[in-house]
């Protein structure tokens, strides 16, 4: 449940910030000069937060587009990420955003303009050559579309430079907002997905499994790209059971043929937020489990991992064409 | 562990009588009231007297897991009626202009202000803030201990522009008194995330145990205290695994730990 809502007073008066007011016209609203104050300082309990996180409503300075890590994307040349949100509406045990940021209060920057704008010029530097621009890294990209009309902005902004193409990320339902919009073929809502078993230990105040296969599906008759994210995979005792079980739910309602991609990754943070989640989760299974330490990055044992990937690519290779599956290799 | 800290002995009457709080008579450096899991100081006005009141009980309850922290006292304001209650969620120091902000974590929420510390007394109220003189001493002080969603700053207006009852000590009681129940009702629920905090520090006394029964270099230390604090949070008893070491070598009890936990994990049980 939402408790406050902090605003920069330099945007309050933004027509933006005032219909997100509007919105959250029950909430207390508490004027900060820079949402540093209250979303940097280190003596923040992001579990205590969690449960009760505020919004804050602020104007991003610098770093609109950054580059995308490697490995990330769908193999293209020029990747980058943007976040128009810091922190998300869900709280998933395996998320890398828990380790993050001090707090766990969801951080929304309400200049989309100067987004566009970095946008434009970015593609532009790249001329002739597709650019991929990716959404939900930080934040779900779908999850608060209802309040920050993200995607009213970001998808014709998208259609109207010739060479951007863009990926939201998400775990949401919340695609009301989309089907009002012409879809584009350069935009592509990918939805991660996993195990029934890790969907309901893992990931807290998700949509259930159906009601994300049933939002992609209205999306897809209405015209849109969309794409399967089988990321993390998750290793327990039942995973092979519960994995095909959610690929034959899937592919039950949904043409396979018609993803756009599907991609998959086994369960992996860094190290600094590995350390950070799992002292933050003391009594958390999944940080229990037998893991290692390679290039940097905490996963499985290169074995386990191995058997985990080649077990899953099979089964989603009895569904999908290959052309449109691309495995997630961190491993580099 | 929940410490109330309030600067006068007549705004922290009620909370001692309502808990029935007993005075300590062995320290003298504040007064100093304990029982029921909680303690009440007594700081002296101002935010250094505060800071200092904090950081002395802070160290004297070391020991403790976890500590909530509520800084009960009065306030003046422009236009509240005399008897409001706040929940204080932004915090100016009027001399260096910081602001701290009280995290909300919980449901039970009073209605939230900003309050401005004075370090000298005034009745220039402007109507943005609450007034005070200890706030932002107390938020110094405590957020070095404590996170932000463990600690509260409750302010009952005592002064307005109509009428002043601040120095009327009985009076400053009756006002804290009649808020009893919501003051009640925010010290359990904040105690009851304090609680949660503390349940995930594993216990001192086994661990010490623990760790007296090898020579356990500091990276195997770091090792062993993951692997404990999940074992002890999952409700494994401690005494019971300290006895299944056949061996007692860092390695095999690390070995022998790291085998219980893959095994109660593997079904991501909850």
């Amino acid at each position: 449940m939402t408790s406050r809502v902090y605003v920069e007073s330099s945007i309050r008066q933004h027509p933006r910030t005032r219909q997100l007011l509007q919105r959250l016209n029950k909430l207390p609203v508490i004027e900060i000069e820079h949402y540093g104050e209250v979303f940097n300082p280190r003596s923040q309990n992001f579990r205590l937060q969690k449960k009760n996180p505020a919004i804050i409503i602020a104007h991003k300075n610098k770093g609109h587009m950054l580059a995308a890590p490697e490995g990330y994307g769908l193999g293209g040349d020029h990747n980058y990420y943007f976040s128009h949100m810091l922190n998300c509406l869900y709280d998933c045990r395996y998320c890398f955003l828990q380790g993050m940021y001090q707090s766990a209060h969801q951080l929304l920057f309400v200049n989309f303009e100067d987004f566009g704008d970095e946008m434009r010029r970015v593609a532009a530097s790249h001329p002739q050559q597709p650019v991929w621009f990716y959404s939900g890294y930080d934040c779900d990209s779908l999850a608060n579309d209802p309040m920050t009309r993200f995607t009213e902005f970001f998808i014709p902004l998208v259609a109207s430079i010739d060479n951007a193409w863009m990926e939201l990320r998400t775990k949401s339902t919340q695609v009301r907002g989309m089907l009002k919009l012409k879809p584009q073929d350069r935009v592509v809502t990918a939805f991660s997905f996993s195990d029934p078993v890790s969907h309901a230990q893992l990931e807290n105040g998700v949509p259930s499994i159906a009601k994300r296969i049933d939002a992609m599906r209205r999306l897809m008759e209405a015209g849109w790209k969309v794409g399967l994210r089988l990321d993390p995979i998750v290793y327990h005792v039942n995973y092979q059971v519960e994995f095909k079980a959610l690929l034959e739910q899937i592919f039950a309602e949904l043409d396979a043929t018609a993803m756009h991609s599907v991609s998959l990754g086994s369960f992996r943070l860094t190290r600094d937020h590995f350390r950070k989640v799992s002292r933050l989760y003391p009594d958390e299974p999944l940080f229990a489990q037998p893991m290692e330490l390679d290039n940097g990055i905490v996963s499985y044992p290169v074995e386990r991992e191995r058997e985990m990937i080649e077990f899953c690519e099979t089964a989603v290779l009895q569904h999908v064409p290959r052309h449109c599956y691309h495995p997630c290799n961190w491993h580099g | 562990m929940l410490i109330w800290v309030s600067a006068l002995h007549c705004e922290a009457k009620p909370i001692i009588d309502f808990y029935r709080l007993k005075k300590s008579h062995d320290d003298t450096a504040f007064d100093h009231y304990r029982g029921n899991g909680m303690a009440c100081i007594i700081s002296g006005t101002g935010k250094i007297a505060s800071s200092a009141a904090c950081a002395w009980i802070a160290a004297r309850y070391g020991d403790e897991a976890s500590i909530a922290w509520i800084n009960l006292g009065i306030a003046g304001a422009a236009q509240h009626d005399i008897g409001s209650i706040f929940s204080l969620h932004q915090v100016i120091d009027a001399d260096d202009g910081h602001r701290y902000y009280p995290a909300p974590a919980s449901a039970v929420e009073l209605d939230g202000s900003a309050c401005m510390t004075l370090s000298l007394p005034s009745d220039d109220y402007s109507e943005e803030y609450l007034f005070d003189m200890e706030a932002s001493g107390f938020m110094y002080a405590t957020l070095r201990f404590s996170s932000a969603e463990l600690v509260k700053s409750l302010k009952i207006v005592s002064d307005n522009q109509r009428e002043k009852i601040g120095r009327d000590r009985q009076r400053v009681s009756d006002l804290v008194h009649q808020h009893i129940d919501s003051i009640e009702r925010q010290a359990s629920s904040l105690m009851a995330l304090n609680d949660e905090v503390a349940a995930r520090s594993p216990g001192l006394e086994y661990w010490q145990q623990l760790t007296s029964m090898a020579h356990f270099s500091q990276t195997q230390q770091n090792r062993l205290r993951v692997l404990w604090r999940y074992l002890m949070n999952r409700d494994f008893d401690a005494v019971t695994l300290m006895q299944q070491f056949e061996e007692h070598s860092p390695r095999a009890i690390i070995k022998h730990l790291e085998q219980l936990s893959y095994r109660d994990s593997e079904g991501l049980r909850p």
